[in-house]
């Protein structure tokens, strides 16, 4: 079976797995133009893909399960952080009591006082709808708005 | 065994990259292999085999030109080190060494 050119798909293939290949390639297309054969080509490319990956099996590579340099872990960090900006619902007006500890102080008060129920009810909705509010402004302000806060923070 | 012996097929990619010359790459030392040598090579396992002598300093490689020929892709010119000349030369002796004083290959010659 002979054919004008190389087998496109086999080169293809060699410079795919074998990414330093380029000289060997230009062999093979070298040889292939005196002995036109596409079995032969195919033959050829598969045994030095399967050459090249038999050699580097014997060699120790690093497998790069953590980051080359710790600034490489922050930056991905802080890149991850900007994507996924944090909203703190748990934050509250009052100084040293968070949200939670507003809630209990709010079922106490309920359970001292039973007419003071709606004032529960009422902070829970207002909550709701702070925190909503909140997503939707962090999210309206996009990445370079975090940017900001972060460095000047 | 000393580590510098070498196998047979390094030895022949070796000795074809010193007959070649200066324009030793992949094609001209598998040609000279099969002239030479009698033996068919695969560009690819002759790339492992001078990948391999290339890490243990026996050869060196240098990339040349791209040429339209090879569709735009550059030759690889191979040159044997002093080390790989004394690997060359120390699989010769041993193996001369173990020619010698075998009574059956001296029965053939006689």
């Amino acid at each position: 079976m002979t054919h004008r050119h190389p087998p496109r798909l086999a080169l293809a293939l060699l410079e795919r797995f074998l990414p330093d290949s380029e000289p060997l390639a230009g062999d093979l297309v070298e040889a292939f133009e005196e002995r036109p054969s596409v079995v032969w080509f195919w033959v050829q490319v598969l045994v030095a893909i399967a050459a090249g990956w038999g050699a580097r099996s014997t060699e120790i590579r690093p497998l790069h399960l953590v980051d080359l340099q710790p600034c490489d872990a922050v930056e991905r960090t802080r890149r991850f952080s900007l994507r996924f900006p944090s909203v703190n619902l748990g934050a509250s007006p009052v100084t040293g009591v968070g949200g939670l500890g507003l809630v209990i102080l709010l079922s106490l008060l309920t359970w001292v006082r039973p007419t003071a129920w709606w004032l529960l009810l009422a902070s829970a909705l207002a909550g709701c709808a702070l925190g909503a509010v909140m997503i939707l402004i962090r999210t309206a302000a996009g990445p370079a708005d975090n940017i900001t806060t972060i460095r000047h923070g | 065994m000393s580590r510098d012996l070498l196998t047979d097929f390094e030895l022949m990619i070796l000795l074809a990259i010193l007959r070649v010359g200066r324009d030793a790459y992949g094609v001209q030392i598998a040609k000279e292999i099969e002239a030479t040598g009698g033996r068919r090579v695969l560009l690819g396992a002759a790339y492992a085999a001078l990948d391999r002598l290339e890490r243990n300093g026996l050869v060196t490689s240098t990339v040349g030109a791209p040429t339209a020929v090879r569709g735009g892709r550059a030759k690889r010119f191979f040159r044997v080190t002093a080390r790989g000349l004394r690997a060359v030369k120390a699989t010769q002796q041993a193996l001369v060494a173990l020619w010698r004083d075998v009574p059956q290959l001296n029965a053939t010659r006689a």
